[in-house]
């Protein structure tokens, strides 16, 4: 694979602050959550050598971005230096105005929205009382103003006997064209909370059934890049490879995941440019310091994630005697770390040798309509 | 398209060089990106209201061993293409 000139888009944490504190936050108890925010000027002075560097999109989080002060500020910023942004958000402070002067710069690719029930009891439950109601709201109100927006389902403990219900009303009640999944990972305050927020192997089990049917039934208007839906299409995969003694396929055998660190990179809320938002304990210098692609092209950290890609997997005493190798990726790295302290190792969370060992249960292969790739 | 009159790059529009000398155009407004191959970029980044198209020619020929005999004609499309994306436009004229 090889490496852009410059990265083609850079996720920007623009604060640290947020006005929840949802039990399995992944930037809390991070590294991310580091230092003060930078100032308006410090941001905006960064967009110009983004501009330089033909970045071409940004995605603004935090925290929860819609608290900053100077948003729009920041926005024009961002317009006026040529690139198009998305918004994560938990959707509690999206007001009227700000929606239509979104809609206004023509420039939004998605406004992505945290929603984790159908009803306010999953949803709250972690994330506060009220604050169902509150997202929902600023759902609709990004929607008014014909605002592409998507919606982010982190499936847990409390809502994973809930996907039917949450598909329906994602889908056909509120309209959404499509909506994303993923599951609470071992990151930043969630690994406080596991035992009650990550799911137990039989509950993965069933998501992973379940979320096949649904995603069948709506036919592909469900993706993931990672939790159980993607883990369930890559495993079926890896199974039936093993199963008809495939060779090795494309792409694997290696610790090939993840092929971000080829195309974009992040910026922490202090300033601090990281290689992903989920690896902000990897420190690469600060913005308006350093250089922006020099440290993209040569910083021997980022060299080092990308050489990744060629270590093999049988190289770990993890994976020795694994039937799945030749068909497996190795998974993020950045979960990889959390979990053993090295990024290049392969994720425990996310090998299926593992779960199976611990009495998971892979479902039936089923036609998707839809291939994510993560 | 007067031969001798000068185009210039939509400055709304980024030039984004990927690998290789190749490169996008990309539309902020729109989404809208258009691959562009090394050739491309040698003309693109000569559309600066100052080079004519003889000019720009006669670089692409001294630059690259290998253009072809009719290297007008291909200049010629590729710079009617970019007009009518609206990628480029003719230069406002000095007075
Ligand atoms: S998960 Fe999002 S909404 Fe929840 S506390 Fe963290 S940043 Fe805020
Ligand atoms: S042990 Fe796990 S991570 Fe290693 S090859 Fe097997 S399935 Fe993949």
């Amino acid at each position: 694979m090889r490496t852009m000139l410059t990265p083609r888009s850079v996720d920007l944490s623009i604060t640290n602050r947020c006005n929840l504190n949802c039990t399995y936050c992944y930037h809390f108890e991070s590294k991310g959550n580091s230092g003060r925010d930078l100032p308006t000027e410090d941001w905006l002075h960064f967009f110009e050598e983004l501009n330089r560097c033909a970045v071409i999109d940004v995605t603004l989080a935090g925290g929860e971005p819609f608290l900053r002060k100077d948003f729009r500020e920041l926005i024009d910023g961002i317009v006026k230096n040529k690139m198009r942004y998305s918004i994560l958000t938990n959707g509690t402070l999206v007001i009227e105005e700000m929606a239509a002067y979104i809609a206004s710069t023509k420039r939004c690719n998605s406004v992505q929205v945290s929603i984790d029930g159908s009803w306010p009891g999953p949803h709250d439950a972690f994330r506060g009382e009220g604050n169902f109601e509150r997202a929902v709201a600023g759902l609709q109100r990004l929607k008014a103003q014909g605002i592409p927006m998507t919606v982010r389902v982190t499936i847990h403990r409390h809502n994973v006997d809930d996907l039917e219900a949450i598909a329906r009303f994602l889908l056909e009640e509120i309209g959404l064209p499509s909506f994303s999944t993923n599951s609470a990972g071992y990151v930043g305050q969630c690994r406080s909370h596991s035992e009650d927020v990550q799911l137990t192997i039989e509950e993965r089990t069933r998501a992973m059934e379940t979320l096949l049917l649904l995603n069948e039934h709506y036919n592909g208007r469900i993706s993931a890049a990672a939790g159980p839906l993607a883990e369930a299409k890559h495993w079926l995969e890896m199974e039936t490879a093993r199963r008809d003694g495939d060779e090795s396929h494309a792409d694997c055998g290696q610790l090939r995941s993840c092929g971000g660190v080829f195309s974009k990179m992040a910026v922490r809320a202090d300033g601090e440019m990281v290689p992903c938002s989920q690896m902000s304990h990897i420190e690469l210098g600060r913005i308006n310091q350093v250089d922006l692609k020099e440290t993209w092209q040569h910083h021997p950290e980022l060299l080092r994630l990308r050489e990744r890609r060629t270590i093999s997997l049988a190289d770990f005493e993890f994976c020795k005697d694994c039937p799945y190798i030749p068909y497996c990726r190795g998974n993020c790295p950045a979960l990889a770390y959390t979990l053993t302290g090295e990024e290049n190792h392969p994720s425990p969370d996310a090998c299926l040798k593992r779960f199976l060992e611990a009495g998971g249960r892979l479902p039936e292969r089923r036609n998707q309509p839809q291939q994510d790739c993560c | 398209m007067p031969s001798s009159q000068a185009l210039i790059a939509n400055p709304l529009i980024v030039l984004r060089e990927e690998f290789d000398d190749w490169a996008i155009l990309f539309d902020p407004d729109t989404s809208h990106s258009y691959g562009l191959n090394p050739v491309s970029v040698f003309i693109y980044k000569r559309l600066d209201g100052k080079h004519s198209f003889e000019e720009i020619v006669s670089e692409l020929r001294s630059e690259c061993q290998n253009a072809p005999d009719d290297a007008e004609t291909d200049v010629q499309q590729f710079l009617d293409d970019l007009l009518a994306k609206g990628l480029a436009g003719h230069a406002a004229q000095q007075r």
